[in-house]
């Protein structure tokens, strides 16, 4: 078990966390400068945090109450560097030896020999780094940040310097390491696909805090506010205000759109009449139906972008304001022939598939 | 007085003792001051860099006063009853004041070079500041520190103003070579002269020859797959060797 809960203060920014990570993989989502990778280099002990403490398993690496803050190479902390940070001057086999320690020389070629097994780099011990291609680079920076045995494994944003093809093979490596590797693993990404393939449970930062950490699934399907709705990918919020609740259905009254929505009740506790609320769904749950009906708009097509699987539609709804109202939608591919700019269509919002934002 | 011998041995004693100290307290005060984040960086660094750009004899005055009888330094070796003025060391302390910026300016930027992540991988993988340092820093700083190394033994080499000052000229005990070619030359002894500035001349052709082949480009370092052979120098000189 991994718990931190750090400070840290620097000129514009604050760091201000509370983690905890028990044999699992947790993946740190965020945008750049968000203080992922300042998260991470406090667990290794490469910077110090102002204050807070930092305990893995049964032992205390930094507590600023106790003055207590264990250097480095104490930690048995495994880190993965984005660039990899592979010694150039060492092949990958050497590379992988570098953090074996105290244990005689038929040991160290066992491990590193069942390592370079594991992470399917046999044949290439003797390249060095320069010889070697990335996603080769950033298998030997596993195997090398593994070969110390260490208690947990941080991977810094490892695939984002990889082409697709490369990436999604690394991913399945990535999964398949559990099977001999089964410590505790953190996985820093600002790409939400990514953290949702790997890791089981998701903290999202905002601006050197964690805006929310849940269980992943939790996280997709109702974000606690709305800078987690926006990173994992919800489109459209409305503001609105809660004119019913019943057993199974919340009425919102949207007062732009002069329009109520029915939203169904998943969880959701502590809800008032006359709260504000904004309320969120994705492109992709927005359905073109025939005609008006329950949690239906009618919207004018503005325009469309065409992607690989599915095509994005912006309709501009009515709003008795000046400005109007623009809802993004995902169709699926096929369909493009039914949609022209400049018409109006009716769409239909799932009240099952509409979140409510509090915050 | 044809013994153009006594001045090589000086010098060569001195620009090796010179050598060697600047290597060490250049790297010493390299590897401190990129790491050293305190707000007298600054201050610190041009104190390490002003033998440089002084006049020699400006130095050599500076350490006169310093190590003379009533100076800091020859009190507090009146203490143990001695004394280095005019004498042999003080041809090493002026020469290695002198070439110690080149090996700190050099090394300094070597090591600034050096991607700090892949410093900090050492470090998560259990190695002290030491380890670090041996097995990572000065490997990937090598040519720099190297160039710096070569520099610092040029410029001791030449060494002339601040030696004077300090060390003075005394056949068999501190004239070197450039001392020794000048008094030649004042005296009118030409022979003498020709053959010390062509020792000279050999001394430092050699140094450069042996710069150029230690930093000649290697193919693997420079990521070029020629041939790949199992084990090659790097390979070779290291303790574990796990491609047997």
């Amino acid at each position: 078990m991994l718990k931190i809960e750090i400070n840290r203060t620097l000129p514009g920014f604050k760091l201000d966390i509370a983690l905890s990570v028990n044999g699992e993989v947790l993946g740190i989502l965020g945008p750049s400068g968000s203080g992922k990778t300042m998260t991470l280099l406090c667990i290794a002990g490469l910077i110090q945090p102002d204050s807070g403490f930092i305990q893995l398993n049964d032992r205390v690496l930094f507590d600023s109450s106790k003055k207590l803050n264990l250097q480095p190479k104490d930690r048995n902390v495994g880190f993965v560097f984005q660039n990899y940070a592979l010694f150039p001057h060492l092949s990958a086999g050497n590379n992988i030896a570098y953090g074996i320690r105290r244990q005689p020389r038929d040991e160290v070629n066992r491990r590193v020999q069942l390592l370079i097994e594991n992470m399917g780099l046999n044949g290439l011990q003797n390249r060095y780094p320069s010889e070697l291609s990335a996603g080769q680079q950033q298998r030997v920076a596993v195997a090398r940040a593994l070969a110390p045995e260490p208690d947990i494994l941080l991977l810094d944003e490892p695939f984002s310097a990889l082409d697709s093809l490369t990436k999604e093979q690394l991913e399945m490596q990535i999964l398949d390491l559990r099977q001999f590797y089964k410590g505790h693993i953190i996985l820093v990404t600002h790409d939400l696909a990514e953290a949702y393939r790997l890791s089981s449970r998701i903290a999202v930062y905002d601006a050197g805090k964690i805006a929310q950490c849940d269980l992943k699934e939790k996280l997709i399907s109702s974000p606690a506010n709305r800078t987690v709705a926006r990173i994992t990918r919800f489109r459209n919020f409305m503001d609105g205000v809660i004119t019913g609740i019943t057993d199974k259905q919340i009425c919102v009254t949207v007062p732009d759109l002069d329009t109520a929505l029915i939203v169904a009740v998943n969880g959701y506790r502590n809800l008032s009449i006359n709260q504000s609320i904004t309320i969120g769904i994705r492109s992709e749950h927005i359905q073109a139906v025939q005609g008006p009906g329950q949690n239906t708009l009618q919207g004018t097509l503005s325009s469309t972008v065409e992607n690989l699987a599915s095509i994005n539609c912006f309709f501009d709804l009515k709003t008795n304001k000046d400005n109007c109202y623009r809802l993004e939608s995902a169709f699926t591919r096929g369909t493009e022939s039914t949609f022209s700019n400049g018409l109006n269509y009716y769409l239909h919002l799932p009240p099952e598939q509409i979140v409510i934002i509090t915050k | 007085m044809n013994d153009y011998l006594s001045p090589l041995w000086i010098s060569l004693k001195t620009v090796l003792a010179t050598t060697a100290i600047t290597f060490v307290l250049g790297i010493a005060a390299a590897r401190w001051i990129s790491r050293y984040t305190g707000k007298l960086k600054p201050v610190i660094d041009g104190i390490f860099i002003l033998p440089l750009v002084l006049p020699p004899t400006v130095v050599g005055f500076g350490l006169l006063l310093f190590m003379g009888k009533h100076g800091w330094g020859g009190k507090f070796l009146a203490l143990f009853h001695t004394s280095i003025v005019f004498s042999w060391p003080a041809t090493v302390i002026s020469a290695a004041v002198m070439a110690f910026p080149l090996m700190y300016m050099t090394t300094r930027g070597a090591f600034e070079q050096v991607d700090v992540n892949i410093e900090n991988a050492a470090r998560t993988l259990g190695a002290g500041e030491w380890k670090v340092l041996y097995s990572v820093t000065l490997p990937l700083a090598w040519p720099g520190v190297l160039a710096g190394t070569i520099l610092s033994f040029a410029r001791a080499l030449g060494e002339f103003g601040a030696t004077l000052m300090i060390a003075g000229n005394i056949p068999g005990k501190t004239a070197t070579i450039p001392v020794a070619i000048y008094f030649d030359i004042v005296d009118g002894n030409m022979k003498q002269a020709n053959i010390l500035m062509i020792i000279v001349i050999g001394i430092a052709l050699t140094s450069l020859a042996l710069l150029a082949y230690l930093k000649r480009p290697k193919a693997r370092s420079r990521g070029l797959v020629v041939n790949p052979v199992p084990s090659d120098i790097l390979a070779a000189g290291k303790k574990r060797d796990i491609s047997s």
